[in-house]
């Protein structure tokens, strides 16, 4: 079933909201910011693409967040700005429905109150970490801020998040449980995934990420939130449709690619994904945005506000190490985008666009 | 520094009270309700950062009702089991 994108709340290290977007895309560059990792008394640094929150205050009063973490932050900003954005603020959410995809969840919370755990003891851990490190936190925040009291889901498939996620929407839609979805794709960085990012991948994760270097390690940690408001497709669509989702694993059986599309390719600079990404694209040509936002699984929900974007603006925005920064005009009607997510082991979410 | 004073500062950093400063927490100040406007869940993180900070357990309602109360009456509470 064909899903309606009515409006889309975005968030992350190019700044918040879809008109930043839109610049990160005009500019074609986004410069992450710089962190430092300090172990056994020496500083390390690392290139960080990490999402300010500041914007909440506008939608949620600022002493009402104080038990709310970065992650639950992100999930409403990104939640609010897509209300905001389909000018649905106001409206009734009684049969509204939240879903999240997370490839890692609330990982600040969830090592803080380890580690308090670890430090202190059991009778020492905060209740607050604890409740707020449930995966489903977020979706719980975003549902009761929202008063939206239709089901509410967090899923965690790694790379494969978003589609699994949005699979779910498509179902909830399909048996008419819901009117909208409030669809949202989030990670977050913390000082833990710095540490060991930087002692696996070393000098791999200094950047600039080259998506289309395939057997080059070029990530840089991101984090961020891609929220969009979904409706069936009977109504317009203020962004675009959502055409298939499609779930699979190329090594067990093959992903043969749709040839009347452009593609969006969810390659982010982990040379462990280029085989796969080499395999199925040999000659087809394909852009890539992950050096605007950073490699994290979520990722894959930026691609897909970015595809709606543009079919919307009827644009499509090439980055400086894809060629020249150049922007192409798409076709009026009958354009088809494809955004395309691997995995380490060949597993894959393939999400096709049309306006 | 005294007990109360780590009390405030500790107070606004484990409970995120951002838009409040240490000097602006009077001794006698209800920590509760019309006070500093903390609730329940508070009172169950102030349990916790009592432990933590300063070692002393709050056992049971009991004893945590009374202490609970003030800055002054919660400092007298530590520094009673500390003495």
């Amino acid at each position: 079933m064909r899903m309606a994108i009515q409006g889309i709340g975005i968030c992350g290290g190019f700044g918040q909201g879809v008109a930043a977007l839109r610049a990160a895309l005009q500019t074609g560059r986004v410069e992450p910011q710089e962190v430092c990792i300090e172990h056994k008394g020496m500083t390390d640094r690392l290139p960080v693409y990490q999402a300010a929150v500041d914007g909440l205050t506008e939608f949620i009063p600022k002493r009402a967040l104080r038990r709310i973490d970065h992650f639950s932050k992100m999930t409403l900003l990104g939640a609010c700005l897509a209300l905001k954005d389909a000018d649905l603020l106001e409206a009734d959410r009684s049969r509204t429905g939240v879903v999240i995809a997370t490839g890692y969840g609330t990982l600040k919370t969830t090592f803080d109150f380890l580690d308090s755990y670890l430090d202190f003891g059991y009778s020492c851990s905060s209740p607050t970490h604890f409740s707020n490190s449930v995966h489903n936190a977020a979706a719980a925040h975003v549902s009761m801020q929202f008063k939206a009291t239709a089901p509410s889901l967090t899923l965690t498939q790694f790379e494969m998040s978003v589609s699994s996620a949005l699979l779910t929407a498509q179902i909830w839609l399909a048996e008419n449980r819901v009117d909208q979805v409030l669809f949202g794709a989030v990670d977050e960085s913390c000082e833990v995934l710095h540490f060991w990012r930087k002692k696996f991948f070393a000098e791999g994760e200094q950047g600039p990420i080259r998506p289309f270097a395939l057997e080059t390690q070029s990530a840089v940690v991101g984090e961020g939130v891609s929220f969009l408001l979904l409706t069936r497709a009977e109504q317009d669509a203020a962004y675009a449709f959502i055409d298939r989702v499609k779930l699979g694993n190329h090594d067990v059986c093959s992903l043969r690619l749709p040839q009347d599309v452009r593609l969006i390719v969810g390659a982010d600079g982990h040379k462990e994904t280029g085989p796969w990404y080499a395999q199925v694209l040999k000659d087809r040509t394909a852009t890539a945005y992950a050096p605007l936002y950073g490699s994290f699984p979520a990722a894959a929900g930026f691609d897909l506000a970015v595809a709606a974007l543009m079919l919307r603006e009827r644009k499509l925005y090439l980055l400086e190490d894809q060629g020249v920064p150049e922007t192409t005009d798409l076709q009026a009607t009958e354009e088809k985008l494809a955004c395309l997510k691997f995995g380490p082991a060949g597993d894959y979410g393939l999400i096709q666009l049309s306006n | 520094m005294s007990v109360k004073e780590k009390l405030k500062r500790v107070l606004i950093e484990d409970l995120n009270l951002e838009d409040v400063e240490p000097d602006e927490i009077t001794d006698d100040m209800a920590l509760f309700g019309d006070g500093l406007g903390l609730d329940s869940l508070d009172a169950v993180e102030l349990v916790v950062i009592v432990q933590k900070h300063f070692g002393v357990e709050i056992k049971d309602m009991e004893e945590g009702r009374p202490a609970l109360q003030t800055i002054s009456t919660l400092a007298k509470f530590i520094e009673e089991r500390l003495a």
